[in-house]
């Protein structure tokens, strides 16, 4: 009897830490953060302190060199061109892909037929994976054999066909076709976020517009935009940091050239902190990265709290 | 007691050959074999203790090198030559083989893991991973006591002069001949023996729909051609005592020549495409029959063997074109094996690759004449026998390939003649700043002299880094 | 008039949709042609790349299946595919078992330490992956996990937990609170309450999840490409680049093949799911 009462009473113990929100709400997070401090944390401390040592060829030792190695790395043309290129590869890509994923959701929530076919064609740059892909389009962007050089040259006429446009061979195309590919592979994503942006708008709304007589571009710059812009700054925020933190697209398609023009702040860093062996300049490199990604999703966190309370 | 486990030896085998072939063969249904039968492989290893007591070897050999251009070379080393070799001498030997580009990134993760495979075989010497191998002196002694000296170019890409050690093991190497179109280069009228022929033909043959490729881009093909004319021109990056003197005196105006050299051919001779190719695209376009010359390896003759036999005939060999200091071209890709210090089987790596240098003839001829011994008299005779069995290759124009020893004998060096292949030149390599100068020049972003002294900025800076690490 | 008007607005959709439609589908389509290619085809700058050259009437001659072929035979191709979806698999179930309570307790236990610990989540998403291979080799060296499929199971969670945590933060938060309290009156446990109202109520966000995990999965490279050797162990975007590139060799039509193949399924089951995902992002992040 007493055993049972005593269990009885451990059991209700037990019940009740698990109602009280003190003890529950760490109970649940802390295994993700555990996990996460483990499998992020430790490598990333380990990061920071390589980037502050002379570390060679791999060894995740080496002797205290304080900032040298990012003193170094900004001394170097190539490192402030990564830099920029960075920036300009992000927020290109991204404003391509919030313009035509916005026109696009706006006639993708209607319902038309042939949609779930034309949906699924749209869709297939997400579904496919990106080191695949990205070999792909140095297939169409070949220096010989591209398809859009032919069609351009010897279909339409509008390129010389003997010395096409090397989309990977001038510094300008280059950037622009690693823009264009990244665009191409994160429209689906944007998108699938915005027709949900859209799908959410309460049709109250919608009615509300229509008696004040909104129609056409008018409605869609004081009604719909607005309310899509807290769905639109979570497509902005992902997309952000999934081109930003980018290295196959880059890799592959170009490899920083021609003339390390196209280099990133992640290739850059490969390229010094493995490839040359250089490990603690490297790891400098990669964490100029990371204040950068910070500030601006701060950025974005406040504006979309502003955003949902308006 | 040796033959029941000489059974279980076989059983193992067996049981691990079944289970390779269930997985190719019925794919989707087999993967959780391959999991688990990756478990069962750590916790039963099939390969027991030693099976003859005089034998000093054992256990497991773990190899990884690159995916060979030429499948049947890796086929014939996987399915044939490791097992021969791994019955020989009581080790299970097993081969890796991974792209090119990932060798470096793949080392690293291993280093950083203090853990991986006993022999690494890199296509550069790796000289930055010198603090992270055991040197190989002993074996190269042992491989030069029986076969006699070792080529130059091996001995310059693996001794470090500063630490008096071999870091690495040269196993082969190969030459870089360039290719070019008999047919075109006669229409033309000039035959491509110097740079200043390149320079005067290239227009022509631009006109003419064939437009030479010589590439200047991030890609090894390119690299390493452009440090070769940097040598045939006399702007060398380094000297003999590995001091960086691209800026000084001869070096300097050498540089600015075949800088000039580059634009000229560039703006005359050839397209925008140079600076997008990958070291795939000049065998590309020399096998779609539009470039009249490239600098390659044979992959381009011996691909052009199998799909296009008329394009082969017509695909000539020859060294690097003479400049005006002199004729020397680099490897085009140099073999270098490393025994990592955390290697868990140092002894069979050792004696693996003794044996692979002394037995090298049938590698030379299973690659089709790709790899070159480091040791010449591996294939008994030296390069008189070597040129005697390319002489018997049979593909027209006959005895293309006995211009490979030529090339191999007089103009193949090592990247950062006439000093070592030094972390210094390493990191200047695999940064690509030597196709970067050469490319910003040919787009007219950069004056020559410009190009050299911010280049040269670069490589001090460079150096600096390694002198403090005691490397050079 | 109101007919017409209908008529003018459907055409302007096909308009609009149908060239997006045809310029982000247009690579697929060039695998498909490519993948077919015989050699001396492919590379010809004279022959018009959109038809098998020569051109017959039965144009199938001119093709070949043979470089499709090859990734079947001679590589281990539907190895690669088969631990795909074990590991994305996998940690797709890792992802949940961790991010689903954090999920929960951040939008609805937390309160104010809540929101920021959620940020805190996030920002970890931001550290640059570039190097951290290297220590993370060393890690899964340390537990003996060097070139298996474990080594990417450990690894891959990183990068879906705050991702995941995060979404479906913002989907809990928009549960009704009054749902819950229901089921709470009833006499149900907090936790019984989690399983039998909120989880299912937020299935959409949970396929969403799923989905986009997976996905993370499937385009992961670098890792599974320096913590695993062996080609058998490999992965699909670390095992095709690696035995499909050789040397200065490309096998282009190969290599479409292998692009292609599981592009489409996977695009087909992503639609399949895509008005699932619709409801559940409506719900999703900052809401």
């Amino acid at each position: 009897m007493g055993v049972v009462a005593a269990a009885e009473k451990q059991h209700r113990a037990w019940r009740d830490l698990l109602e009280e929100r003190r003890f529950l709400a760490p109970a649940l997070i802390a295994p993700a953060v555990i996990f996460m401090a483990v499998v992020v944390g430790v490598p990333f401390g380990w990061a920071i302190y390589l980037s502050l040592t002379d570390a060679t060829g791999g060894s995740l030792t080496g002797h205290f060199v304080g900032f040298d190695n990012f003193v170094n790395a900004w001394d170097d043309a190539n490192f402030r061109r990564a830099l920029r290129n960075t920036l300009i590869f992000t927020f290109a890509s991204q404003a391509i892909v919030l313009v035509c994923a916005a026109v696009l959701s706006h006639y993708l929530v209607r319902d038309f037929r042939g949609k779930w076919l034309l949906r699924l064609l749209i869709i297939m740059p997400w579904a496919a994976p990106v080191a695949l892909s990205t070999i792909g389009w140095l297939w169409i962007f070949d220096s010989a054999f591209s398809v859009i050089n032919w069609t351009l040259g010897h279909g339409l006429g509008l390129v010389d066909a003997n010395n096409p446009p090397q989309w990977l061979g001038r510094p300008n195309l280059a950037l622009w076709a690693i823009i264009i590919v990244h665009a191409w592979r994160i429209l689906p994503f944007a998108l699938v976020i915005f027709i949900a942006g859209l799908a959410s708008i309460p049709t109250e709304v919608e009615d509300a517009a229509k008696i004040d007589g909104a129609t056409g571009i008018k409605k869609l710059f004081y009604v719909t935009l607005p309310l899509q812009l807290p769905i639109a700054l979570v497509a902005l925020l992902f997309g952000i940091v999934f081109t930003a933190a980018d290295l196959t697209v880059v890799f592959i398609l170009t490899n920083g050239g021609p003339f390390n023009s196209t280099q990133m702040l992640t290739t850059w860093a490969f390229q010094i902190g493995i490839n040359s062996g250089s490990l603690g300049e490297g790891a400098a490199i990669s964490l100029y990265l990371f204040p950068l990604l910070v500030v601006v999703t701060i950025l974005m966190l406040y504006f979309a709290r502003r955003a949902q309370v308006t | 007691m040796a033959a029941p486990r000489d059974e279980e030896l076989t059983r193992g085998s067996q049981a691990a050959l079944t289970r390779r072939d269930l997985v190719r063969k019925a794919g989707v249904g087999a993967f959780a074999l391959t999991m688990f039968g990756g478990l069962a492989d750590k916790a039963f290893p099939f390969y027991g203790p030693l099976r003859y007591k005089h034998k000093q070897l054992s256990g497991e050999l773990k190899i990884l090198q690159w995916a060979h251009f030429v499948p049947d070379y890796d086929k014939w080393l996987d399915n044939t030559y490791i097992k021969q070799w791994g019955e020989k001498n009581d080790v299970e030997v097993k081969i890796d083989h991974i792209n090119n580009a990932l060798l470096f990134s793949t080392a690293s993760s291993q280093v950083a893991a203090q853990s991986g495979h006993d022999l690494f075989q890199f296509l550069s010497p790796p000289s930055s991973f010198q603090k992270q191998v055991i040197p190989v002196d002993d074996i190269i002694q042992e491989v030069t006591r029986k076969l006699g000296k070792m080529t130059d170019v091996g001995y310059r890409s693996t001794y470090n002069p500063k630490t008096k050690h071999y870091f690495g093991f040269p196993d082969n190497y190969v030459p870089d001949p360039i290719h070019y179109r008999r047919s075109l280069w006669f229409n033309a009228g000039i035959g491509p023996k110097t740079w200043e022929d390149v320079r005067k033909a290239a227009p022509i043959l631009k006109r003419a729909g064939h437009p030479v490729g010589l590439g200047m881009s991030n890609e090894i093909d390119s690299n390493m051609f452009l440090f070769a004319l940097l040598y045939c021109y006399g702007g060398f990056v380094q000297n003999a005592e590995n001091r960086i003197v691209f800026n000084q005196g001869a070096n300097r105006r050498g540089a600015i020549e075949a800088l000039k050299l580059m634009r000229d051919i560039f703006r005359d001779g050839m397209s925008d495409e140079v600076f997008a190719w990958t070291a795939a695209s000049n065998n590309q376009g020399f096998l779609a029959g539009r470039l009249s010359l490239a600098v390659n390896a044979i992959s381009i003759a011996r691909a052009a063997e199998a799909t296009n036999p008329d394009l082969a005939d017509d695909t000539w060999l020859a060294p690097i074109p003479r400049g005006p200091f002199m004729r020397m071209g680099n490897e085009h890709v140099m073999g270098v094996y490393v025994i990592w210090k955390f290697a868990k089987n140092k002894e069979a790596a050792k004696k693996f690759l003794v044996d692979q240098q002394l037995g090298y003839k049938e590698h030379f001829l299973q690659s089709k004449f790709y790899n070159f011994p480091v040791w010449t008299n591996a294939i008994k005779g030296g390069f008189d026998a070597i040129r005697k069995i390319a002489a018997q290759d049979t593909h027209k124009p006959l005895g293309k390939y006995t211009i490979l020893t030529t090339i191999a004998q007089k103009y193949t060096t090592n990247v950062g003649f006439p000093g070592f292949s030094n972390a210094v030149i390493d990191e200047i390599f695999n940064r690509y700043l030597i196709p970067q100068m050469f490319a910003q020049v040919a787009q007219g972003k950069m004056s020559p002299e410009d190009a050299v002294s911010a280049a040269d900025k670069e490589f001090r800076n460079i150096h600096r880094k390694w002198r403090n690490q005691g490397l050079v | 008039m109101e007919a017409l008007r209908l008529v003018r607005r459907k055409l302007g959709t096909y308009l609009v949709v149908g060239p997006f439609a045809i310029v982000l589908a247009f690579p697929f389509y060039w695998m498909l042609v490519t993948m077919f290619k015989e050699d001396l085809d492919l590379y010809n700058q004279q022959h018009v790349p959109y038809i098998y050259n020569p051109l017959r009437w039965d144009f199938w001659s001119s093709a070949t299946t043979k470089h499709v072929a090859f990734i079947f035979e001679h590589t281990n191709y539907p190895t690669w595919i088969a631990n795909t979806v074990i590991v994305g698999g996998i940690v797709v179930g890792i992802t949940l078992l961790f991010a689903m309570p954090a999920g929960y307790a951040l939008a609805r236990l937390a309160g104010r330490w809540g929101q920021s610990a959620g940020v805190g989540i996030f920002l970890v998403y931001l550290v640059p992956p570039t190097l951290l291979f290297l220590p993370l080799s060393r890690l899964v060296a340390e537990l003996d996990l060097q070139d298996s499929l474990a080594s990417l199971i450990l690894v891959y969670p990183s990068f879906t937990i705050p991702f995941a945590t995060w979404l479906l933060m913002g989907f809990f938060k928009t549960i009704p609170q009054e749902l819950e309290d229901a089921a709470l009156v009833d006499g149900c446990s907090r936790l019984k309450a989690l399983r039998r109202v909120v989880f299912p109520i937020s299935l959409p966000g949970i396929l969403t999840v799923i989905i986009f995990s997976f996905s993370l999965c499937v385009n992961e490279f670098i890792y599974a490409f320096t913590f695993i050797s062996s080609s058998e162990h490999r992965t699909i975007s670390a095992g095709v680049p690696n035995d499909l590139i050789r040397g200065d060799v490309f096998f282009w039509q190969s290599l479409m093949a292998a692009t292609l193949i599981p592009s489409i399924p996977l695009a087909l089951l992503y639609n399949t799911f895509l008005d699932r995902f619709i409801k559940g992002f409506t719900g999703g992040a900052f809401r």
